[in-house]
């Protein structure tokens, strides 16, 4: 497992597809590790692109900082593993927090990317985002690892998701519990206490740009990620039909396809926006449908405007 | 190669030269923090600080009684060496560039308190088929869940403002502790046949 090493620091990270080939590098979400984007790897590569997953500091196989570390930090993590990554386009994507990481890098080095994926994620803390990421951390503090993974697991998926594996939740939370330690997800958390807003400074992101977001997501829901679409001017808000934030895990086949499609749209000079909204197909093969006009998006009723 | 404790006997138990060595190891070094502790907490609390070190100097206790208890102990010939290099570990030794002695000593304190907590994960060494009801499998689960609670002194501390001015020393020092503590965690399980960490 090819590795970089930052201030010291050993980052491990994982290749997929072939060399020079237009590459999608995923930034990992908190509590997640490189291994959670294998089943996109079939599917990418299968359409001529590379993969490169990575564990953020601090989580998963990367080494973890003892007690401080900033969102800076994994920004130029970031740029040393796009360094790295040879001459083909690059497309960056990132759930969550590492969505949040993915739109500082572009902020600060747009130039190196050809697209920008943010998924599940925000440019601000919204009180009600702030409140819950509070009690994830207390959550942490007095219940463990353990205990996170229990309040985030209901949050993130769909009953669809979990009622098959609720006989076996112990095991789906293994690895995440086994490769993760409290201080290190703690240190994470605590990278928000001096959190300012991007919002002021997505308008300097020129790149074209697709934002997921599950039509049920409430933990980042829709208005944090309007923000995104209304201020990043070649950007397009793509919902994702009845999935929840952790739809990356949920419906792999189905947002690797919405990749390929945008990078492909993006490479051939097809993508040109301007805040545009869309509806994904519910399955693979399925074709985008326009937000239908005069409807509010930020409403869960049909609401005209 | 293996990353878990094991092979587990007939009724889903670890097997007792190893119960033996990873309690020893960690009844050495919370009663190391012990020690520690009663030495530096006053008659009467002056600060929040103190509140949260006696709580720490009681856990630290909890620990290594709970673990005396629960282990299957047998005759270990090389215990005596390990615990040796073990305690010599644990000796105070003040954070470099910090003037105030007093104060760099409670760092390295706090910093080791921090690396125990942090960097020893006992209960992630128990195998998914491992005897739930185990007295020594609890222990290691109830060791490893306090540690997340009590580490909650150490970040404070380490993280006050009332350090700022000294943050890369705090660092190094912690740094230091967490390696240190690695090395000899991996060291002891390496000796009893855990070698893929």
């Amino acid at each position: 497992m090819p590795s970089l090493i930052y201030r010291g620091l050993r980052i491990r990270y994982e290749l997929a597809g072939p060399t020079n080939a237009p590459t999608f590098v995923m930034v990992n979400g908190l509590t997640q590790y490189a291994e959670l984007w294998e089943p996109y790897h079939t599917a990418m590569t299968a359409k001529g692109f590379r993969i490169a997953a990575f564990d953020l500091l601090g989580q998963g196989e990367s080494d973890k900082p003892s007690l401080f570390i900033n969102q800076e930090d994994h920004v130029n993590v970031l740029r040393q593993l796009i360094n790295e990554l040879g001459r083909g386009p690059i497309f960056l994507a990132g759930i969550s927090f590492g969505g949040l990481i993915a739109l500082r890098y572009a902020i600060l080095h747009g130039e190196t990317i050809s697209g920008l994926v943010p998924m599940s994620t925000f440019a601000e803390l919204s009180p009600q985002l702030l409140l819950l990421g509070n009690a994830m951390r207390t959550g942490l503090i007095l219940g463990g690892t353990s205990y996170l993974q229990d309040l985030l697991l209901p949050m993130n998926v769909s009953d669809t998701w979990l009622v098959s594996r609720l006989d076996k939740l112990g095991t789906v939370k293994r690895p995440g519990w086994l490769i993760n330690d409290l201080y290190a997800l703690q240190n994470l958390m605590e990278s928000f206490l001096e959190f300012t807003p991007l919002t002021r400074q997505l308008s300097s992101i020129q790149l074209p740009t697709m934002i997921l977001n599950g039509e049920f997501d409430f933990l980042t829901p829709r208005a944090l990620h309007e923000t995104l679409r209304s201020n990043i001017p070649n950007s397009a808000l793509v919902i994702i039909q009845k999935a929840y934030h952790a739809f990356t895990l949920e419906v792999p086949t189905l947002t690797a396809n919405l990749l390929i499609n945008f990078a492909t749209d993006v490479m051939a000079g097809r993508w040109n926006e301007q805040g545009s909204i869309w509806i994904a197909p519910e399955s693979v093969g399925g074709e985008l449908v326009r937000f239908p006009a005069g409807y509010d998006h930020l409403r869960a009723i049909p609401t005209r405007l | 190669m293996t990353r878990f404790l094991g092979p587990l006997d007939n009724e889903g138990r670890v097997p007792p030269l190893q119960q033996t060595r990873v309690s020893s190891f960690l009844i050495s070094a919370h009663s190391a923090q012990a020690r520690q502790l009663c030495m530096v907490l006053p008659t009467h609390f002056r600060n929040a600080m103190d509140v949260e070190l006696h709580s720490q100097f009681h856990h630290a206790m909890e620990i290594a009684s709970m673990l005396a208890r629960a282990t299957s102990w047998v005759q270990d010939p090389i215990l005596a060496f390990l615990i040796g290099k073990w305690e010599a570990t644990w000796m105070p030794r003040a954070a470099d560039g910090v003037t105030d002695s007093g104060l760099a000593l409670l760092i390295d304190l706090v910093a080791l308190g921090h690396a125990l907590h942090a960097v020893i994960r006992p209960a992630a060494l128990l195998p998914e088929n491992i005897n739930p009801l185990d007295p020594f499998a609890l222990a290691l689960h109830r060791t490893e869940f306090d540690s997340g609670r009590v580490l909650q002194a150490q970040v404070m501390f380490l993280k006050s403002n009332e350090l700022m001015s000294v943050r890369d020393q705090v660092s190094a020092a912690v740094e230091r502790r967490h390696s240190e503590v690695r090395s000899l965690w991996i060291a002891m399980l390496h000796g009893i046949g855990i070698t893929d960490l």
